[in-house]
């Protein structure tokens, strides 16, 4: 059976989904013993009879799974991914109340990584076995291997607490009224040391890439048809070379994005930013249940919606794509 | 396309220093109940103690001596990282070679599979099991494996493909070679540096995992983990006892991670010739 690239693309969807339905709520109700229990025992909150109650008419626990499935559904599909009782507030809320700072944080970093890690690969593939090649490559090992929890501790404790130059939690200074530029300029230095820990830990990613398709492709005979026009360095460097290089760069965006959002829990937690990673280690250490589903849902939906727009964006980018299935 | 897969491997310096890295740690984690001073669950002695003969490391805030704990930390790592390693890649090579071999509707349906796992970010999965099932080692071991074979399993079904239709195969059956020859002297050889390449990449990712749920306060406590380790100490920043509590979990955890990037890189690059570095080699 010969799958065309929509079909394909289209069941992935769907089957992630599916796995997210499984997890969210399948899982709670095949296990042993009563689903309410498994999802709300261990944290805080005390578990009288009335909530009980409450909580089996919530879920509709008491109707049969069919039903129950299309209450979930309906819950979903308007936008109500549940209630923290730890918080006594809409889940839905405290995670669009935390989203902005994750997306802050990942788009960001994103841009910057890719910018460092591009121009460093291009540089370092076309300056092969030279002495900058060989720096960089070895460097860049050496900050792949460091995880972006060391990092982050590493970056909290020389520039927060030894030379206290940057804020060591937080998003913002709390309680300033400060106004305008001094507003921006503290928002700012909040978002330094975290964001430089998750650009640090994503360029050895992007410059491995690149380094390496960039070596096969200065190896392409258009290459050398550049070279024989008489064309200068940079122009085939960047021009020629370079744009198709970076086109797995593309490829890679919605894979990554998955991996970006576990760097960010750890960053997060590390300098007490307070987006999804900080909610859900708050979410942990309460034993708040149906806050992770919702952040679990969010995060999936995000590397979905990525996913998507890489699609839609990379037929323009690299229109061969079309031909190729 | 038959190379001497040990032969270049063992020519490669960054592969070399990251196996002797490695080799280094793994004997640490081996010999921990021989190597470590004293019981990593004993509390007994003087809290915070500054590094002595007795406590190289010295004591950390409830008193546990912080080699010992150390040792038995890279023994969780250890195992984490192999037991995960093995299963995925173990699952992995089974789905994409059937995959390639099947075909059809199975190879379909099976790989899209593969695609929408890779939209899953694993680490929240994990934090939601150890949620439901309370933290059990084993369960989140299983987890993670089930997560992220798909990688593996890619690269599997690529070249099962490409081997499907070498003539040194077709060649080998006409000449009457059974099933299990052309399995182990054809088939296995030449899936055996993807295996390695998977293997080290998802041993990888399990060892930064374990450390990584167990800083987010996921296991239970008494467990020893290097990521337990750094989220006590990064408590006592204020205090003058990084370089003996906070540094060591965080130098071997780095250089586990450091010494599994060598390793794969330099086998990346004994896999693809094209990105070795001497030129005589290139196609």
């Amino acid at each position: 059976m010969k799958w065309n690239r929509k079909v394909k693309m289209v069941t992935v969807y769907l089957f992630t989904i599916l796995f997210l339905i499984f997890l969210n709520f399948l899982l709670p109700r095949l296990l042993p013993g009563d689903a309410i229990i498994a999802m709300y025992s261990g944290s805080e909150t005390m578990i009288t009879e009335e909530l009980y109650s409450e909580l089996v008419k919530l879920h509709g626990l008491d109707r049969p799974l069919h039903e129950q499935f299309i209450t979930y559904l309906i819950q979903l599909a308007h936008g109500d991914l549940g209630y923290s009782y730890m918080y006594h507030a809409s889940t839905t809320d405290l995670i669009l109340s935390a989203l902005p700072w994750t997306m802050l944080l990942i788009f960001t970093s994103f841009i910057l990584s890719a910018a460092v890690g591009i121009i460093l690969g291009v540089e370092s593939a076309w300056r092969r076995d030279g002495k900058i090649d060989r720096i960089l490559l070895t460097s860049m090992l050496l900050i792949d291997g460091i995880p972006s929890l060391v990092i982050g501790i590493l970056f909290l404790m020389v520039f927060s607490l030894y030379f206290g130059w940057f804020p060591s939690a937080g998003a913002m200074t709390p309680y300033s009224d400060a106004q305008g530029i001094a507003h921006i300029s503290d928002v700012l230095m909040h978002l330094v040391l975290p964001l430089a820990t998750l650009t640090l830990s994503q360029i050895p990613g992007d410059y491995l890439l690149i380094r390496n398709s960039m070596v096969l492709t200065i190896c392409e005979p258009f290459i050398l048809t550049a070279r024989a026009k008489g064309l200068n360095e940079r122009k085939i460097k960047y021009c020629h070379a370079a744009r198709n290089a970076i086109l797995p760069f593309f490829t890679r965006i919605g894979v990554r994005i998955a991996f970006v959002i576990t760097g960010v829990l750890f960053i997060e937690t590390i300098f007490a930013y307070p987006g999804l990673g900080l909610l859900t280690y708050k979410a942990i250490s309460n034993h708040d249940l149906p806050l992770i589903q919702g952040i679990l849902t969010v995060s999936v939906l995000i590397v979905l919606l990525t996913n998507i727009l890489v699609d839609i964006f990379y037929k323009k980018i690299d229109p061969r794509i079309e031909y190729a299935f | 396309m038959h190379f001497r897969f040990f032969k270049e491997f063992s020519r490669n310096k960054t592969g070399i220093t990251g196996l002797a890295i490695l080799l280094f740690l793994l004997t640490g984690a081996i010999l921990a109940p021989v190597l470590a001073p004293h019981d990593p669950w004993d509390y007994s002695f003087m809290y915070l103690q500054s590094p002595s003969m007795d406590h190289p490391l010295g004591t950390n805030d409830i008193g546990y001596d912080i080699l010992s704990e150390l040792l038995w930390s890279l023994r969780t790592s250890v195992l984490f990282g192999v037991s995960v390693a093995a299963i995925s890649c173990t699952i992995g090579t089974l789905i994409g070679v059937s995959a390639a071999l099947v075909g059809g509707t199975y190879d379909a349906i099976v790989m899209r599979i593969a695609d929408a796992l890779l939209a899953i970010p694993s680490i929240l999965v994990l934090v939601l099991i150890a949620a439901y099932f309370k933290p059990s080692v084993f369960i989140l071991i299983i987890t993670l494996s089930l997560i992220i074979w798909p990688t593996v399993a890619r690269g599997m079904r690529a070249q099962t493909f490409s081997l499907k239709t070498k003539l040194h195969i077709k060649a080998a059956k006409n000449m009457g070679a059974s099933t299990f020859y052309i399995m182990h002297k054809h088939i296995i050889p030449e899936l055996f540096p993807l295996y390695s390449m998977g293997f080290v990449t998802k041993a990888r990712i399990a060892v930064f995992m374990e450390a990584g749920l167990s800083f987010l306060g996921i296991f239970d406590p008494t467990t020893k983990s290097l990521g337990i380790m750094i989220s006590y100490a990064t408590h006592y920043l204020y205090m003058d006892v990084w370089f003996n509590w906070l540094l060591p979990p965080v130098l071997s955890l780095s250089l586990i991670i450091i010494s599994l990037a060598f390793i794969s890189y330099a086998i990346e690059e004994v896999f693809d010739p094209r990105l070795r570095s001497n030129h005589d080699t290139q196609i």
